[in-house]
């Protein structure tokens, strides 16, 4: 820790940069404004970094491999993920495509389990040592503007709360009441958000090893579609080292529209017999429950404003779509390259929107917006009725009938039980090449 | 249909489960629903969907909305199509809910 | 007008009730704990008093002491030791700290539960006054360096003392609400000086505090002899009639301690 950074350039102001929020897009703007010799002040309202957070459970964190070189020496990881399965399943019906990548085993790694209390405390343990000034348990209640509109800083719910800066940087989650306050949102609604609910339940190691055919470190991260109860939206299982995450995601608009409860979809989804298995006997360690901002593109906010930028999940930067379901890493990655254009305009004096317009070239040149651009209409499509309730139906029905074995019958051939099953799910030709097309040029 | 009576184990009660999350309560309520205008309301998408079970319709018609165990996500004020009828932030900063394996 | 006065608060970072992890992201300080450093604030506003915060444990205490200043403690020490010590030891360390303060305040009992005896330790040491368990402490009569305090006794009685000053208060959580620290205390408290000591060398006896889960005692309860039902639960429940069995007795002194460790053997108390 130093206080090197303690005191802004500017007398005028108590701080260079206020970032709101230590998730993972809070910490690495933080870090990269530390680093570049910027005073930060990171507020974060709870007790620590990540009490507050919840996600289902794997980060990409190559993108650390710029800030914190060698981050998978340190970084606090469950299990690195070396399986990979997409789950399409009906109320009695499951298929699954599988896969496994030894190399994932092995530095630099893909994917880690990790529990986000411990992640990001850690994250944030690298904000405060390149300088940052952690301050928790505060929450940040509004903004504050001069005469221009510009914003100056922050005010919060402690005595004597507000503080200014030269420019404020909102990484405050899924909710950002700050973006919200600057009306960078042009609309707010429910049709734009899922609610994830999930278990966390523990199981010896040995056995959570045995029942998903791993060893040591190694751990799965299974997807599915199908497993809502009927409302639009998907789930999910991960193994920790003595727990598994189990939860499911759920359209908010859908999931109002009928009776279950999220914790009854989840009791029922563990019931399913491509599940059960897998969770059987273990003990609910902890339920918990967070929103995720699922529209991609069409719900993005305006990404700048004078004196303020935004970024992660306050931006709406998340993908989750279907057998994607990624926010920290592009979290982590638009905190830095906000951090980095901050940095660019405070130097040259000019946080104007204009003067901070490299923070938005920046995602339009990496795979921030570029994988959001490339899925925008993955979201839209994987939330589909006919992707969440007619196709798994028709999927299963096809191969159940390539599967099953009852001579003397001859098998009928492949094209036919396509065309029966397509009318059976009561899926038109029309709408399954079209809906196949925009998979192609989403996903392919 | 989904269950396979064999692959059965006892489903923990709604109490048990919201007891495996911790709370560091806030004296004062975060969120404060107007009780008048949920009386008037017939879709009543908090209670199925609010994830903390913490909206409960009463025999008289109205909802009684207790905010202490509350997981700050916001599902309600997204969902509720009533004006004015939740007024909702965030508890005071160190307060509410703490993950810990999440 | 007096001179100021020196007042210590005495802070134990504990893990919150429940959790395993011995991990300081899930530690705090003990309801009773910050009413006894709002106590010593206020005190030390009434009194142009000074407020140490003082803490015996490892690094992870700070956090504790960290908060006490950024509530408006003056300064903070630590006194570096192994965080589970029984509280003869504790009281033995904090000696030093304490010094010649003239009020000490701890929380009735911290977090973790536990006997809530270090005060009484403390002030044995010190040999001065102490009044410990209480629900009230009235700040006027700081100046006059005389305490004029509320202690809780059984069966919802009150008793009024007044405390000469030295003296070594123990509070309970409901005395009063921490105050919320400021921004700007907040954020220079982070980087404070925090003293820290040496641990005084462990006492030949010192034994570390074997740490068990707090279990309630058994007590044994009457059961109420009325055939009225209603009467019946009146008698389980009634917090307004008597509930305990009060008996005035006088005695000297020896005989009278002998009498109140055979009445609370008998009500299950003592084993
Ligand atoms: C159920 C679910 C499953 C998910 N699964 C995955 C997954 O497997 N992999 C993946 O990569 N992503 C996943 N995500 C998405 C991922 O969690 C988010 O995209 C990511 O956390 C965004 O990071 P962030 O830093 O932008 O926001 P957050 O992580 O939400 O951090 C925001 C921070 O700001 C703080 N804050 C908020 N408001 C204020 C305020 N006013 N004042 C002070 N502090 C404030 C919060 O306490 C929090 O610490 C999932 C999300 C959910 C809900
Ligand atoms: S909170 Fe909104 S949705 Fe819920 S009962 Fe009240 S008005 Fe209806
Ligand atoms: S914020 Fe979430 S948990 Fe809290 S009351 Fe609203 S829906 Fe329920």
């Amino acid at each position: 820790m130093s206080d090197r950074t303690q005191h802004a350039a500017n007398p005028d102001v108590d701080v260079d940069v206020i970032v709101v929020g230590a998730g993972p897009a809070g910490s690495c703007a933080a870090i990269a404004l530390a680093r570049a010799g910027f005073s930060v002040v990171l507020l974060e309202r709870g007790p620590f970094p990540g009490s507050k957070n919840m996600y289902g459970g794997v980060v990409y964190p190559r993108i650390l491999d710029e800030l914190i070189p060698r981050w998978y020496d340190e970084a606090p990881v469950q299990r690195w993920i070396t399986r990979r399965s997409t789950m399409v399943m009906t109320d009695t019906q499951a298929m699954s495509i599988d896969f496994r990548n030894d190399a994932w085993a092995a530095p630099p790694y893909n994917g880690a389990t990790a529990y986000r209390p411990d992640f990001d405390h850690w994250l944030a343990g690298h904000a405060e040592s390149a300088g940052a000034q952690l301050l928790c348990s505060t929450t940040a209640t509004g903004l504050l503007r001069d005469r221009s509109g510009a914003v100056t800083g922050v005010t919060t719910d402690r005595p004597d709360g507000d503080l200014t800066a030269r420019l404020v940087i909102a990484c405050d989650g899924v909710n950002s009441f700050l973006a919200k306050d600057a009306g960078l949102y042009r609309e707010v609604a429910a049709k734009h958000y899922t609610l994830g609910v999930k278990e966390t339940i523990g199981l010896p190691k040995e056995v959570i090893d045995e029942r998903f055919g791993v060893r040591g470190r190694e751990g799965v991260d299974i997807e599915i579609i199908g497993c809502t109860s009927g409302v639009n939206g998907g789930g999910f299982v991960y193994t920790n080292l003595d727990t598994v995450a189990v939860g499911v995601v759920l359209k908010l608009p859908a999931l109002a529209a009928q009776q279950l409860r999220p914790e009854q979809i989840i009791a029922k989804m563990k019931t399913h017999s491509a599940i059960a298995p897998l969770v059987e006997g273990g003990e609910l360690k902890e339920y918990s429950a967070h929103l995720i901002p699922e529209a991609g593109l069409s719900m993005m906010p305006k990404l700048a404003t004078a004196g303020l930028l935004v970024a992660g999940d306050a931006a709406a930067l998340c993908l989750a779509a279907g057998i994607w379901l990624e926010g920290v890493n592009f979290a982590m990655a638009s905190g830095m390259y906000a951090g980095q254009a901050a940095a660019e305009a405070l130097r040259r004096g000019d946080t104007s929107e204009q003067g901070l317009a490299g923070y938005e070239r920046r995602l339009t040149e990496t795979f921030v917006l570029r994988d959001h651009r490339k899925l925008r209409r993955a979201p839209a499509l994987v939330l589909s009725d006919r992707v969440q309730h007619r196709y798994p139906q028709m999927v299963a029905a096809v191969v159940e009938r390539m599967f099953r074995v009852d001579n003397p019958d001859p098998k009928p051939g492949l094209r036919r039980i396509l065309a029966q099953e397509r009318k059976r799910a009561g899926v038109r030709r029309r709408d399954l090449a079209r809906d196949g097309w925009a998979g192609l040029r989403t996903f392919g | 249909m989904m269950h396979s009576s064999d692959s059965q184990w006892p489903e923990v009660s709604f109490e048990e489960r919201m007891a495996t999350a911790h709370f560091d309560v806030h004296p004062h309520a975060h969120i404060v629903v107007n009780s008048a205008v949920c009386a008037d309301c017939t879709s009543r998408e908090c209670v199925v969907a609010c994830p903390a079970n913490l909206f409960v319709p009463t025999s008289d018609g109205g909802v009684v909305f207790n905010y202490e165990q509350c997981f700050e996500c916001g599902t309600c004020y997204l969902v509720c199509n009533q004006e004015g009828a939740i007024s909702w932030s965030y508890p005071e900063g160190g307060h509410g809910i703490v993950f810990r394996r999440t | 007008m007096n001179s100021p006065i020196d007042i210590v608060v005495c802070l134990k970072l504990t893990a919150r009730p429940g959790v395993a992890d011995a991990d300081e992201r899930f530690a705090g300080v003990s309801p009773a704990d910050q009413a006894a450093l709002e106590t010593a604030l206020v005190l030390a506003e009434h009194s142009r008093g000074s407020v140490t915060a003082a803490a015996v444990g490892p690094v992870a205490a700070e956090l504790a002491l960290r908060e006490a200043l950024a509530c408006g403690a003056h300064r903070a020490v630590r006194l570096d030791a192994p965080s589970a010590l029984d509280s003869a030891e504790v009281a033995r360390q904090l000696e030093g700290v304490v010094g010649d303060a003239a009020i000490v305040v701890c929380g009735d009992y911290s977090l973790d539960r536990g006997s809530g005896s270090v005060p009484a330790f403390l002030a044995h040491r010190l040999r001065c006054a102490q009044a410990l368990g209480l629900v009230s402490v009235d700040h006027t009569g700081v100046v006059d360096r005389m305490l004029h305090v509320v202690r809780r006794l059984d069966g919802g009685r009150r008793e009024l003392l007044t405390v000469p000053l030295p003296c070594v208060l123990s509070v309970e959580g409901s005395v009063a609400r921490l105050r919320r620290a400021g921004l700007r205390d907040a954020l220079a408290a982070r980087t404070t000086n925090i003293d820290v000591r040496p641990s005084a060398p462990m006492a030949a006896h010192a034994a570390t505090a074997v740490v068990t889960p707090y279990r309630p005692r058994a007590r044994t309860m009457m059961s109420p002899g009325d055939p009225d039902p209603l009467a019946r639960l009146r008698a389980l429940t009634d917090a307004t009639g008597s509930s305990t069995r009060g008996e005035t007795v006088a005695l000297e002194p020896g005989e009278a301690a002998e009498r109140i460790l055979r009445s609370l053997r008998e009500w299950g108390y003592l084993d």
